[in-house]
């Protein structure tokens, strides 16, 4: 009875410690669809998202690639958010196909938040 | 399994007890025993007797006539052949039949293949607790209604269904009454030479027994009877051809004989550690237990935990072997039809899990586990977002 789907180390290790679950003190992205959902939030300094942070309700892909994403991009400027794709997501934490759209959402909880973090900073489009 | 996962699904099978293995080694070793018990010959007549003792050891822990009962290859087989078979064998009386909602697979889809042949089904819902009233079946009863079927314990919830009540009222009307038993039959006293039961399923695996053999019992009364699925031998008076697995009959005879003497023992083992485990997460807000304050087998604690997504809580629980809200349609993803028919909503349903406990069961275990409950339901609502958790 208790067939749960098969999940990679990788998957595993993102869901069991997501240092990045909780709030950052800036731009918030609340996007909820289907079963799942997903809130961004980013807190910038210098031009860079110095803290970016996700709570989610939703399977262990989605926790884990908001885990993954969160990341890659904290540190680096905003345009790592538009540079970050479900696709190598997907390919990366092995994502089974009934499960894709939960990504893609999160793709588009990602470039959400970051139209909202460059309407917030002057001069930045 | 790893070496440190710990098993909480008796109700989905039971690890072989000792005595079973002894007994299908036995077979299996002896140099006759492994015949076909249907020859007339030496080896036939071995393995005639294994069977026969087997035979009396089921029927004396379900206080039953042995001449009454069929093997079969489990639950699921029985019910198809009580269910399926009698409809058909009762056709010519009426075509309406009658069951719940919230009975097992092997229940709703034989039911669902008899409304495909014209036969009428009524579905009946049972209340919150999951428990049908009595007068609830009355009121679906038909004169041209010919069995219903309601099993004995939930295998997702193991709420008990009071079947002499339901039994006696399918009596008086001369309906064939089908119990599926195969979560209760050696975990609750069961007594066939006063319950109105017609047709009656259990299973081997479920109560220390092997895989692949149950038993499917059919009352001595005018108008009970089932027509054959398999054709073929004419074994088991017709009713279910196939040379018998032998070995698989022993381990299901020690089972029995094992399970008879200790029904009231295991009762109050599985019931020590339920109520550790309720206890335990008394503190933990937001829980629902789907249990009849009526009537529980305590061997079967459902509980859901609200904010959280269930194939995210299974995940967490690792190294727990635990059933999920998907009970028995984990595959698909599925929320349980069980716990929807109890009024739960599709998330609720779907942060549900089910522990089963057994005689391997220890306080430890239930100590480990309600540790890693705890822990997995905090860190998802830690997770969620605030609406959510």
């Amino acid at each position: 009875m208790n067939t749960a789907p098969a999940y990679s180390e990788r998957v595993r290790a993102l869901f069991a410690r997501p240092a990045h679950a909780g709030d950052a003190a800036g731009p918030r992205v609340d996007l909820a669809r289907g079963d799942s959902r997903i809130v961004l939030s980013a807190e910038l300094a210098d031009g860079r998202l110095a803290r970016l942070a996700f709570r989610a309700f939703g399977c262990p892909h989605l926790i884990a690639a908001a885990e993954a994403a969160c990341a890659a991009c904290e540190g680096r400027g905003t345009d790592a958010l538009a540079a970050w794709e479900a696709r190598a997501a997907i390919a990366e934490l092995a994502v089974p196909l009934e499960k894709t759209g939960r990504i893609l959402s999160l793709e588009d909880a990602i470039r959400a938040l970051h139209e909202k973090l460059t309407a917030s900073v002057p001069g930045r489009n | 399994m790893s070496a440190d996962a710990v098993y909480l699904d008796y109700a989905a099978t039971t690890p072989p007890a000792p005595e079973v293995v002894a007994a299908m080694n036995a077979v299996l070793r002896d140099p006759l025993a492994f015949a076909n018990p249907a020859s007339i010959h030496a080896a036939g007549r071995a393995a005639a007797a294994v069977e026969a003792r087997a035979r009396a050891s089921l029927a004396r822990l379900l206080g039953a006539d042995p001449a009454r009962l069929v093997w079969t290859s489990g639950a699921t087989e029985a019910d198809n052949q009580a269910i399926i078979g009698g409809a058909r064998f009762r056709a010519h009386r009426g075509r309406h039949l009658v069951t719940l909602r919230t009975e097992h697979k092997a229940v709703v889809d034989a039911f669902g293949a008899l409304e495909r042949e014209g036969f009428e089904v009524s579905w009946l819902t049972p209340r919150g607790d999951g428990r049908l009233a009595a007068a609830e079946l009355e009121a679906a009863l038909r004169p041209d209604t010919q069995l219903v079927s309601v099993m004995h314990v939930n295998n997702e919830t193991g709420v008990v269904q009071d079947i002499a009540a339901l039994g006696a009222l399918c009596r008086e009307r001369d309906i064939l009454f089908h119990c599926d038993a195969a979560q209760s039959a050696g975990k609750l006293p069961l007594d066939l030479a006063s319950l109105p039961v017609d047709l009656l399923s259990v299973s081997a695996h479920k109560l220390y027994g092997p895989a692949g053999i149950g038993a499917l019992y059919l009352a001595a009364r005018d108008g009970c009877g089932v027509e054959p699925l398999l054709h073929g031998g004419g074994q088991q008076r017709r009713l279910r051809p196939g040379t018998l697995p032998v070995a698989l009959i022993a381990g299901f005879g020690a089972a029995a004989e094992l399970a008879a003497g200790r029904v009231e023992a295991d009762l109050a083992h599985v019931h020590a550690l339920r109520r550790r485990f309720v206890d335990g997460i008394a503190a933990l807000p937001g829980l629902r237990i789907n249990e009849s304050r009526e009537a529980q087998y305590p061997g079967i604690l459902n509980v859901s935990a609200a904010g959280v997504e269930g194939e995210s809580l299974l995940l967490a629980l690792e190294p727990l072997c635990v059933a999920s809200g998907s009970a028995c349609n984990s595959l698909s993803g599925e929320p349980s039809y069980v716990l929807r028919a109890l009024g739960l909503d599709d998330a609720l349903a779907q942060a549900s899990i089910r522990l089963s406990f057994g005689r391997g069961t220890r306080a430890a275990d239930i100590d480990f586990a309600l540790a890693t409950y705890i822990s997995a339901v905090r860190q998802l609502r830690r997770i969620a977002p605030e609406a959510a958790a």
